[in-house]
């Protein structure tokens, strides 16, 4: 289960080096090329298989909520993903959207039987399970997460 | 995505290859469920040994899927899903609603 620590605190403490900053329109169909483009980036840093799909689908997830929730899929709007690396190798990515944001603790648990069939609401849930820091920022519309 | 569908004994056995994730993956399979739906096919196996990901929006087209073909008195079955698939549908607490199969015949059989 990933640490959910104060915004800012950790990172202030880690020197980044940037990999990816990229701009996609606010569509659906826009979200798998820079999924591809993390999971290229991370194959050539030689992160292990397992690892790389785990950030992957967070991604995957990140930027499907973004889409869908930060930008209500309006192409003319934009959603930023950025992928860094800190001095020990561990993997940092930040999306953010121009929404109003959401409370990260006001959300459904997919795991509950009320909610087992439903067809959406598990991209969260996945990304805390998937990543061992996650920070929801700037009233929720913007996801930083952590992958030791 | 590359969807292959071919009728046996009257189950719809759907090879995919490539990432069931948000976007044209998922809309191009949703679509060919729902006209073998209106065609009256309810029985389906999906074949996912070439699925190396799926997102939160295909398992939600997986789970609508097994709940229409369920009310239409037939089933959706899975056959050798990724480990990383199972990992995540187990993640979710979906794992246990499918029937898993090691190959296509033996989830066809499987439908009597």
């Amino acid at each position: 289960m990933p640490r959910e620590s104060r915004a800012g605190e950790h990172d202030r403490q880690r020197e980044l080096t940037n990999l990816l900053d990229l701009r996609m329109p606010g569509d659906s169909s826009a979200v798998a090329a820079v999924s591809d483009a993390i999971a290229e980036t991370l194959s050539r840093l030689h992160i292990p298989e397992e690892k790389r799909l785990e950030i992957g689908l967070a991604v995957q997830e990140a930027l499907a909520n973004a889409v869908v929730h930060g930008c209500k899929n309006d192409p003319s709007k934009e959603v930023c993903c950025r992928l860094d690396r800190d001095a020990e190798g561990r993997i940092m990515i930040v999306v953010t959207d121009p929404g109003r944001g959401f409370r990260s603790d006001a959300l459904s648990d997919p795991n509950d039987p009320e909610n087992l069939h439903a067809d959406h609401g598990r991209g969260v849930y996945l990304i805390r399970q998937l990543m061992d820091e996650v920070h929801f920022e700037k009233g929720g519309n913007q996801i930083r997460m952590w992958k030791y | 995505m590359d969807i292959n569908v071919r009728k046996r004994a009257q189950v719809q056995v759907v090879q995919l290859r490539g990432q069931l994730r948000m976007g044209p993956a998922v809309d191009s399979l949703r679509q060919t469920i729902e006209e073998a739906l209106d065609n009256g096919d309810a029985r389906f196996v999906f074949n996912l040994a070439e699925v190396p990901m799926i997102d939160s929006s295909g398992i939600g087209l997986l789970v609508k899927s097994l709940a229409s073909a369920k009310q239409r008195g037939g089933s959706l079955k899975l056959v050798q899903p990724s480990r990383f698939a199972v990992q995540t549908l187990r993640l979710v607490g979906l794992l246990k609603l499918f029937e898993v199969y090691d190959d296509d015949d033996k989830a066809v059989e499987s439908f009597g």
